[in-house]
């Protein structure tokens, strides 16, 4: 009984990051910036580190470092909401027109509760994503990789403390990086 | 447009003299060929920075003009830069994008190279050669030339190219404000780890023109602007210290290469800066006072965007960093960014810095994106057949520059235009241009290094 | 046709025994997978490359020797 309880509480512990992380992408791509940004703890590390090729064996090289590499993110809350604040402006050309944005998220997995998936403070997930990005006429991006995050309970709900993506390419594919991952 | 009594390039792409330049330049074929004849297979590019491979068997793939190659230090510590190419079929030898390596072995037939390019590895050398392959003319091709000038690698493919101090002429010394210290020494730049790579869809004369020193776009920035990215918390920079000066284009005629440029006053150091934080804004005051002292007026000189012919362009402050924009055909360019701080520099300024380069340039970067997009739809505008009809207009402050300019005692050298009053001028462009076009008529250095023959090139 | 063997990753010391009976010890190893740098130790075939450092392809390498404990 306390085992089939003990997995209930996981299940629906990632039901509940699961729908997260989705209405986080529903309001990207809704544009509600704003109600976004709220969902983001003030101390919050968004990072994205950039790929290199490397050789067999030698993954310590693979990517680039927080702190002390050039990365594509590494940026607090901040700098987020002034990206936010400069799409807002209304003349961000490279964010006007807006683009279309749809955030795929998929294989959301549960890595971690503490301090139990009953009573949970701090939650690691993990979750792939498939960003379709279309602007002005043609252009499109797709951009595919992995997220790897860290939620603290808030009140009822939960912040974005930490976000690591790890995005499939090498040479950036898209002109620019003018949206949220 | 007639260069040195010569009908010019194509007669009617570009006519300098009323400021009219013909869209075909960005979008030809033909011309995109040409250019990687006359120009990338001549030119000193920009490969990459010592610091990058400080070990011997350390290595670096970059890139000239369209061409993979490879930046690497030998086992007895000199640098190369090789075409990542093998001698026998071509496969690429290095398909890591950095790392460290005693041979480069090419997958397909398993020829082997050292660091150093020679061919040491032949399968069946003995039975399929006969012994008889002269391994000595096989080795990877190296490039004509290769400088080493304050840690930055530059290489040419042309033997007949000036040295690099030479073909950079008087520029050198801006090329300086991004290689020395902050405060004055000597070369004390690093490349931070990770080297920024993207493309954009347009053609590689599009950011190579805007670096060249375009004072006329800033209100493309005006978002940016708003949003407040700057070190002091407004704006995207520090401000203080360039509406202390005198602004200046500064073109060096006879080597294409230009810049915009910040003179302070006789006696002045740059206001303070860095405010948000009080560690970093400290060790820049610090610099500035020790700068003053070991180069005296010199340090009056203030670095902003400027561009070396073809490709390489510069920024020496707030951000610093310098781009190549890779061809990658007429309609795509793949941009490369190295990020510099001085090397011992405090770690608290080096991460600021780093915050501040991320959000400021490259694709992430809060005012380099709309740059790129002006780029990206400049060029799409450019293909059309009407548009192609119409030239550009690059008239601005055409017929304005100064030889011989000088403020408060410092010269300046190259044809200036002081554009503290008039705000802007598209001189840098015209210069850049002038150049391009006499590097696609050119049949040799004795009709591109004419500073040798004591020619001397008008202002236009 | 002896199963191929991966010589990736062989340390310095390891003899490797040749597809014409000779046998190396591996002197440096460039870590391509293609390539071994080796002294060779016996040599049957040409007695003169006794004690000198060949370059080794892959393919010649038919069998381990003995291993240096590292």
């Amino acid at each position: 009984m306390a085992e089939r309880d003990a997995r209930i509480d996981r299940l629906l512990l990632g039901q509940e990051i699961a729908d997260f992380l989705y209405r986080e992408a529903e309001l990207l791509d809704e544009r509600r910036y704003r109600e976004w940004l709220d969902l983001l703890a003030d101390d919050i590390r968004y990072w994205m580190p950039m790929r290199r090729n490397v050789k067999f064996g030698e993954d310590e090289r693979e990517f680039t470092r927080a702190d002390s590499d050039i990365n594509w993110f590494d940026e607090g809350k901040d700098t987020l909401s002034r990206r936010v604040k400069q799409i807002e402006t209304g003349i961000h050309w490279a964010e006007e027109p807006r683009s279309r944005l749809s955030h795929l998220v998929a294989n959301v997995q549960l890595q971690g509760a503490e301090p139990s998936f009953a009573a949970p403070q701090q939650v690691s997930v993990t979750s792939r994503f498939l960003i379709y990005r279309n602007r002005v006429q043609t252009e499109t991006d797709i951009l595919v990789g992995r997220r790897e995050d860290s939620l603290r309970r808030n009140g009822a709900g939960w912040l974005l403390a930490r976000r690591k993506i790890i995005l499939d390419q090498n040479v950036l594919l898209s002109k620019n990086l003018t949206f949220f991952i | 447009m007639a260069v040195n009594g010569k009908r010019g390039y194509r007669s009617g792409l570009l006519n300098l003299g009323v400021g009219e330049i013909s869209r075909e330049i960005f979008v030809n074929e033909d011309i995109y060929a040409e250019e990687q004849e006359r120009i990338f297979a001549r030119a000193w590019l920009h490969v990459g920075h010592e610091s990058q491979i400080p070990k011997p068997g350390d290595y670096f793939v970059s890139s000239m003009g369209e061409e993979s190659v490879i930046l690497c230090r030998d086992r007895a510590g000199r640098i190369h830069v090789f075409l990542n190419s093998c001698r026998h079929r071509g496969m690429k030898v290095c398909r890591y994008d950095e790392g460290s390596t005693t041979v480069f072995t090419c997958p397909y037939h398993g020829w082997s190279y050292g660091t150093d390019g020679r061919l040491v590895g032949v399968p069946y050398f003995r039975e399929a050669y006969h012994s008889r392959l002269d391994k000595e003319k096989w080795g990877l091709v190296e490039v004509a030339q290769l400088c080493n000038y304050k840690g930055s690698i530059w290489a040419t493919w042309d033997t007949a190219a000036p040295p690099l101090t030479e073909y950079l002429g008087d520029f050198t010394r801006f090329l300086d404000l991004q290689l020395d210290g902050w405060d004055g020494r000597e070369g004390q730049a690093e490349v931070l780890g990770g080297i920024q790579k993207w493309l954009v869809p347009c053609n590689w004369k599009f950011p190579a023109e805007n670096f060249s020193g375009d004072t006329y776009h800033n209100i493309s920035h005006r978002s940016v602007d708003l949003a407040g990215i700057g070190p002091s918390g407004a704006g995207r920079r520090d401000m203080g210290e360039r509406d202390a000066s005198r602004k200046l284009h500064v073109c060096i005629p006879d080597r294409g290469h230009q810049t915009i440029l910040y003179v302070l006053p006789a006696g002045k150091l740059p206001p303070p800066a860095y405010m948000n934080a009080p560690i970093v804004a400290e060790y820049f005051r610090h610099c500035a006072e020790e700068r003053r002292r070991r180069r005296g007026d010199e340090s009056r000189l203030i670095g902003a965007p400027g561009e070396i012919f073809p490709n390489t362009a510069l920024l020496s402050r707030q951000p610093r960093t310098m781009a190549a924009w890779h061809p990658r055909g007429p309609h795509q360019t793949e941009c490369w960014r190295w990020f510099f701080v001085d090397r011992d520099a405090p770690t608290e300024v080096k991460q600021f810095l780093r915050d501040y380069y991320i959000r400021y340039s490259g694709p992430a970067g809060m005012t380099e994106q709309d740059d790129m997009e002006n780029w990206n739809y400049a060029h799409a505008a450019s293909r059309g057949t009407i548009a192609r009809r119409h030239p550009y207009n690059y008239d601005q402050g055409r017929g304005t520059a100064v030889a011989d300019y000088e403020y408060q005692g410092l010269r300046v050298p190259g044809e200036v235009i002081d554009l503290t009053e008039v705000q802007s001028s598209e001189q840098p462009m015209r210069n850049f241009y002038r150049r391009w076009a006499e590097f696609m008529e050119a049949d040799d250095w004795s009709q591109l290094a004419t500073w040798r023959s004591g020619e001397r090139k008008a202002a236009e | 046709m002896s199963a191929p063997i991966n010589v990736r990753d062989l340390v310095p010391g390891t003899s490797v025994v040749l597809a014409d009976g000779a046998v190396a010890e591996i002197v440096t190893n460039p870590g391509d997978g293609m390539w071994l740098f080796a002294r060779y130790l016996t040599s049957p075939r040409d007695p003169t490359l006794v004690g000198q450092e060949e370059m080794i392809f892959a393919p010649d390498v038919v069998a381990l020797g003995r291993s240096a404990v590292v």
